[in-house]
């Protein structure tokens, strides 16, 4: 007899998901994500100034704060007929990787490792470490006072989880100090930004500030410093679990997909459009050794399973409006299903990894013999991922500086461009597309701009791959595929439900911007049925 | 390979910050007095009460229809950090972004604390109201959740523009609407912005738990000390390229970097805080430093009536009354004269007329010190 358990709220994520997942004999065979929060921000930029929109959407989501800003600025600078100046594209990749090194971190620790270490065995460390110690007398302190809070409760901690109070007092001391370390990668990202989250300085066709070599010091100062706590704590503490501890889970592909893979490619290294520090690409059916080239006319949207009416075909999100169909019978999310060559795609840094054939990383999952990565490898994924960004941004400040020095800012020449103000105007008619990748994946904006007004509007995020329904072919979302097998021996503790669910990053108000929610449905909460 | 030993001393400092080393924490309070407006005297007051760890105040943050980008702001916060503000200074019963707990053991934690009461309730997103189920949170419609977390909260805290006035999704069809149009039957706080800017809750929090009361309030339901007492134009260090005419309208020419945002849609006449005082992220930078226009994130108006963005705010040639502006200060649109004013340097008595008369009828929506 299968049981149904459902979680609501899940936590520790961006916006608003109730999950619900069939259990039969302590394993996940039937699982369903459902968002509940709608804005239509896709509607409210209809009929406004194109330049607008990137200000509107990248408010979609305030965690990866700026990368939807920042694809948006690419889909109106086509439709614009805009290129973004040399200068110009270097400060975005700053203050854009800034963001990666802040968001990568935040997600680890503070959304998704408390999901792996049992915290009350801080309290039994005996060491001598001196930070170690202010750790234990800190959560003593505050454990004596009765108030844990937000660190406890929490789902009873597993055979999984980490109990070793040496490393797990280690491991609180870095999720206090990576607290501190993202803050400050917000900061850094400020200094070209204006502020963070939701940065002011990014619009369409470049930006809007002109560094000064002192801010471009400062921020190397930062990163600096965020660069060697991602080098020597983060990155060691995310294999120190995945090579570890967690290491059966992942042998046990707790969390794996069906293995097809997409990246947009994302940071522009050159202002050819050729070359960027991620490259796209596809993979199919975890065949890692082929990586396909990829065509952006090959994404289509279907609503078959979400509360939309249905279109005849499956179309491309350039053509696509959104229509809501509240009492479709077969409907149970509000989340569309984007799919590539007709199958649902993972999106994020796994599949960014797998795409770019990352050395590193293709040499983690041959020494412990991966064939179908999960929650676990998602983690090192992320992890590397932070390090490929770690190893190219303090070149890109380099990068700056000679810019600044060659173009003359500091003569009276002052030829250095960061805005093309010509295509300033927004056009009659046009339209574009701004694909790229996001912290959590393959992020794509689209518009089309009919007498200087924004005439249509789509997005699809990486949430909306990961976390879509079911197709008319019956194949589930990514996420839904995840949780099919996952061991949940316990119903009224399903911490295997929501490390997987964590472990893809999930943004939801990022995914369910477009959706509406049922009619006549109020969703009670049911702890465990 | 470990880098800990350069900073050890320095964060077992913060980890005992309210127990061995408090200067960091003094510091703070000292200055967050001065911001307030209080004599510098009663530092040491909201430090007191701050450190009160032993019973923290508890904490309900809420997310209706949001982004997240004000539980991020306030994980942004530098000096004090997010640790300290976490763990020391409230006790942060229910917010989903941090809280360990999820599903069920979440939402009797959220119960337990609004059986005990005496909390602040903090919401961030706006209200819909055309559907109550366009906004479903832990189970129920997001304004009966409002409601029912109001009722025993000893103060609402509405932080970020979206649920202090509505915000941007007011801008849309689901009726989205800020607190203070739902709660009255109890004082609202606003923190707007988008986000807020964490000095301005972590400063309203202290006052709170110093004086046990809500700081001076403007009209729009906001402390004076950070919104009503400081325009963004009047404050702003470009301000005299505007007395001059100069205005900034090629990014790319650096000899006209600090010049007036005017002709690129600064809102700046028509927006009240104090970001040209106290940047943004620990003081590294703000958005008019960055060469971005005021967009009036902290405004009532936003964004709706500021659409937009990036062109004038009113066409400063314009010898008529500038109506459209007028219309956006959000129906101020009495006490109107553009001839009245001296003409100033290389612009017409219409254009400084403008000017003055738009930061007349603002100053109406500015208020007057009062007790929340």
């Amino acid at each position: 007899m299968a049981k149904k358990i459902v979680v609501d709220p899940v936590t520790r994520i961006e916006g608003h998901l109730k999950v619900e997942v069939e259990v039969e004999n302590g394993v996940v065979v039937d699982a369903r994500c459902i968002g509940t929060m709608f804005r239509g921000l896709e509607q409210i930029v209809i009929g406004k100034d194109p330049r607008d929109v990137p200000y509107v959407t990248e408010r979609v989501c305030g965690v990866c704060a700026g990368v939807h800003g920042w694809a948006s600025c690419m889909a109106v600078e086509q439709a614009h007929g805009a290129t973004v100046p040399e200068m110009g594209r270097v400060i975005r990749n700053l203050m854009m990787g800034a963001l990666w090194l802040h968001d990568h971190v935040l997600h680890f620790y503070h959304l998704t490792a408390l999901d792996y270490i049992d915290p009350t065995a801080v309290l039994k460390y005996d060491g001598n470490v001196p930070e170690l110690v202010a750790v234990k007398e800190k959560i003593k302190a505050l454990a004596e006072a009765g108030d844990l809070y937000p660190v406890l409760p929490s789902y009873t901690p597993d055979d999984f989880c980490v109990r070793d109070p040496g490393l797990v007092t280690q491991l609180v001391f870095n999720y206090l100090r990576a607290l501190e370390i993202q803050a400050k990668g917000r900061k850094m990202s400020a200094i070209f930004a204006g502020k963070q989250p939701h940065h002011s300085s990014m619009i369409v066709g470049g930006v809007t500030c002109f560094p000064t070599l002192e801010q471009v010091e400062e921020f190397r100062h930062i990163l600096k410093e965020v660069i060697s706590f991602v080098r020597n704590v983060y990155v060691p503490d995310a294999f120190l679990l995945a090579t570890g501890p967690l290491l059966p889970l992942e042998t046990a592909s707790v969390g794996a997909t069906a293995g097809h893979y997409l990246s947009y490619g994302g940071y522009p290294l050159d202002n050819s459009g050729n070359n960027f520090l991620f490259p796209s690409g596809v993979i199919f059916d975890n065949n890692f050794e082929d990586v396909k080239l990829f065509n952006p006319q090959d994404i289509s949207e279907v609503v078959n399973f979400s509360w939309y009416k249905d279109e005849a075909v499956p179309g491309h999100p350039s053509q696509r409006m959104t229509e809501v169909d509240l009492d479709k019978e077969k409907g149970y999310t509000f989340v569309k299903a984007p799919r590539y060559q007709g199958k649902p795609m993972e999106v994020g840094p796994l599949a960014r990894l797998l795409v770019m054939r990352y050395p590193p990383f293709m040499e983690l999952m041959q020494k412990y013999n991966i064939r179908r990565p999960g929650a676990v490898m998602r983690h090192a994924a992320r992890a590397m991922d932070t390090l490929v960004m770690a190893d190219v941004i303090t070149g890109w400040v380099d990068e700056l500086v000679k810019l600044l020095w060659e173009t003359g800012v500091y003569g009276s020449e002052g030829n250095a461009r960061i805005h093309d103000t010509a295509h300033w105007e927004p056009p009659d008619e046009g339209s574009g597309a701004g694909l790229n990748e996001a912290p959590r994946g393959a992020l794509g904006h689209w518009i089309n701009i009919s007498e200087k007004k924004t005439s249509q509007y789509q997005m699809i995020v990486p949430t909306t791959w990961n976390a879509s329904p079911k197709d008319e072919n019956g194949q589930l979302g990514p996420i839904e595929q995840s949780l099919i097998g996952a061991p949940v021996p316990d119903p009224d503790n399903p911490l295997n439900v929501v490390r997987i669910i964590r472990s893809f990053d999930p943004c939801l108000a990022c995914a369910i911007h477009m959706v509406h929610p049922k009619g006549d449905r109020v969703i009670s909460i049911q702890p465990a049925i | 390979m470990n880098n800990y030993a350069d900073e050890k001393e320095l964060n077992i400092l913060k980890l005992e910050m309210r127990g061995i080393s408090r200067r960091t924490f003094l510091k703070f309070c000292a200055v967050t007095a001065a911001l307030l407006g209080l004599e510098s005297s009663y530092g040491s007051v909201l430090a007191e009460a701050a450190s009160e760890a032993v019973k923290k105040k508890p904490v309900i943050w809420l997310q209706g229809q949001g982004c997240t980008g004000c539980s991020c702001s306030l994980l942004s916060s530098l000096n004090p950090g997010p640790a300290e503000i976490l763990l020391d200074m409230v006790s942060m019963r229910f917010n989903t972004t941090v809280m360990n707990a999820a599903g069920y053991l979440g939402v009797d934690i959220l119960h337990k604390t609004m059986d005990e009461g005496n909390y602040l309730l903090v919401i961030e997103g706006s209200i819909p109201t055309a559907d109550p189920r366009y906004c479903v949170v832990e189970g129920m419609p997001f304004e009966e959740l409002v409601v029912k977390t109001a009722k025993n909260a000893a103060a609402v805290v509405a932080v970020g523009s979206c649920s202090a006035y509505g915000g941007i999704p007011k801008a849309g069809i689901t009726g989205a609407k800020g607190v203070s149009e739902i709660i009255t039957e109890k004082p609202v706080i606003n923190i707007p912005g988008c986000p807020f800017k964490p000095d301005w809750l972590v400063g309203t929090l202290l006052y709170y738990l110093s004086f046990n009361e809500l700081p001076p309030l403007d009209n729009d339901k906001r402390p004076l000390a950070y919104f009503g007492n400081h325009n963004i134009h009047d404050t702003c260090p470009r301000v005299s390229h505007f007395e001059k005419g100069q205005f900034l309208v090629d990014w790319n020419d650096p000899s006209t970097a600090n010049w007036c945002l005017f002709k690129v849609g600064c809102k700046g006449p028509v927006t009240f805080s104090d970001c040209n005082r106290s940047w943004w992220n620990d003081g590294v930078n703000y958005c008019i430093r960055a060469g971005s226009p005021c967009a009036g994130c902290v405004q009532p108006q936003f964004y709706e009536s500021f659409t937009p963005l990036y062109v004038p705010l009113f066409d400063l040639t314009a010898k008529e009354e500038p109506k459209e502006a007028a219309s956006k200060g959000g129906g101020r649109k009495e006490g109107y004269d553009a001839r009245s004013v001296a003409v100033g340097a290389g612009m017409t008595a219409a254009v400084v007329g403008g000017y003055k008369a738009l930061q007349a009828l603002n100053n109406s929506g500015k208020g007057e010190a009062k007790d929340g």
